[in-house]
C-alpha cells in the first residue's frame, strides 16, 4: 500500500523540479538579445587579405593622362545634364498634378477629397528589370535542378 | 596645525586652479555598450500618408544593386521623403546543376548569389507615391527587381537568426 503513494509524491516532486529547470531554462534564453543575421557581403574573404600579389601598372604618357582628364570632364558634364534634366522632370511632374487637382477641386469637391487619399491597391508593388537579352522563343532547356545552400545560422 | 611646505592652491587665492588642463583636451566618447536589436514601431500612416514602407532591390550583381540602393536613398533624401532604415538582407545561395546530355550525372553548372538591399521610407504623401515609382522605374538597371511593400513584423523577424531551442522550448511548455 505504501508503494503507490510514494510514486506519486516522487513524480509529482519530479515534474515540478523539471518544470523550474525548464522555466529557469527559458527565462535564460529569453534574456539573451535576438542577433541579426551577419551579412556575408560585407565580410571580405580571408583570402583577399593575406595574398602578396600587388598589381604594379605601367606609367601613362602626358598624352594619355590629358586624354582622360579631358575624358572624366566631359562625363561630369553630361552626369550633370542628366541630373539637372531629372530633377526638370520631376519638377514638372509635381507642378502638373497639383495644377491638375487644383482644376479637380474648382469642379466637384468630393472627387478632389477622393483624388487626395491613398491608393491601397499600389502596394506591394513589383517589377522585373528590363533584360539585356530576353528568353528566346524556341530555347530547350536542359534538365536541371537548383539547391538552395545558404548557411543557416542559429543563436 | 597647518602643513608647511604645502603647494595646495586655496580657493580663495588667485592661484586656483592652477594646474588644470583636462578642460583643454578633446571630449572622450564613452565606449558603447552593445545596442540590444529592438524593433522599431511600424506607424500605419494616415489617410493621406502612407506608414513603413519597404523598397526591397533583389538581384544576382551585388554592385548594381548596392548602387542603385545609394541611388534610391540619396533620391530620398533630395525629396525630403524620411528615410527610417537602409539595410541588408542576408545573401542566399542557389547551386544550379543540370542533367547532362550523355549521362544520368547531374553537373554543377554555377554557383549564384542573390543580393538584397531594403530602403525603409516613411511619411510618403498618396500624391507624390505615382511619382517617386515613375522614377525609380526608369531608373531600374537590367536585372533588378524591385517589390514595394508596407513594413511588417515578419519582414524584421526574417532578418534575425532562428532560435530552435527557444522555440523546442515554448512548444514543450504549451
Amino acid at each position: 500500500r505504501a508503494q503507490p503513494k510514494k510514486k506519486k509524491k516522487v513524480d509529482v516532486k519530479k515534474e515540478q523540479a523539471q518544470k523550474e529547470r525548464m522555466k529557469k531554462k527559458l527565462k535564460k534564453l529569453e534574456k539573451a538579445a535576438p542577433e541579426l543575421i551577419p551579412i556575408e557581403d560585407f565580410i571580405t574573404p580571408l583570402k583577399y587579405s593575406e595574398s602578396n600579389r600587388v598589381r604594379s601598372l605601367p606609367p601613362l604618357s602626358p598624352e594619355e593622362a590629358e586624354r582622360r582628364v579631358l575624358l572624366l570632364k566631359k562625363w561630369c558634364l553630361f552626369k550633370q545634364k542628366q541630373d539637372e534634366a531629372e530633377k526638370k522632370a520631376i519638377k514638372a511632374l509635381v507642378e502638373s498634378q497639383q495644377e491638375a487637382l487644383k482644376e479637380l477641386q474648382l469642379e466637384s469637391e468630393e472627387l478632389y477629397q477622393a483624388a487626395i487619399r491613398r491608393d491601397e491597391g499600389l502596394f506591394p508593388f513589383e517589377r522585373e528589370g528590363p533584360s539585356y537579352t530576353p528568353p528566346l522563343p524556341g530555347y530547350d532547356p536542359p534538365e536541371g535542378k537548383c539547391i538552395d545552400t545558404t548557411k543557416v545560422y542559429t543563436q | 596645525g597647518a602643513l608647511l611646505g604645502c603647494h595646495r592652491s586655496y580657493r580663495s587665492r588667485p592661484t586656483h586652479g592652477i594646474g588644470r588642463f583636462k578642460y583643454l583636451l578633446p571630449k572622450e566618447v564613452p565606449k558603447k555598450r552593445k545596442e540590444k536589436v529592438q524593433m522599431k514601431e511600424i506607424s500605419a500612416g494616415t489617410e493621406y500618408q502612407y506608414g513603413d514602407l519597404n523598397i526591397q532591390m533583389t538581384s544576382y550583381d551585388l554592385c548594381l544593386v548596392e548602387h542603385f540602393a545609394q541611388y534610391v536613398h540619396r533620391l530620398c533624401n533630395r525629396l525630403s521623403i524620411r528615410v527610417n532604415d537602409s539595410y541588408a538582407m542576408p545573401t542566399k545561395t542557389n547551386e544550379v546543376l543540370f542533367l547532362e546530355e550523355r549521362g544520368s550525372k547531374m553537373q554543377l553548372d554555377a554557383v549564384l548569389t542573390t543580393h538584397q538591399r531594403v530602403i525603409q521610407i516613411r511619411g510618403l504623401s498618396s500624391t507624390f507615391a505615382p511619382i517617386l515609382l515613375e522614377i525609380i522605374q526608369s531608373n531600374q538597371p537590367e536585372g533588378v527587381h524591385l517589390l514595394m511593400k508596407q513594413h511588417t513584423e515578419a519582414d524584421f523577424k526574417s532578418r534575425l537568426k532562428a532560435r530552435p531551442e527557444l522555440e523546442e522550448l515554448l512548444a514543450e511548455m504549451s
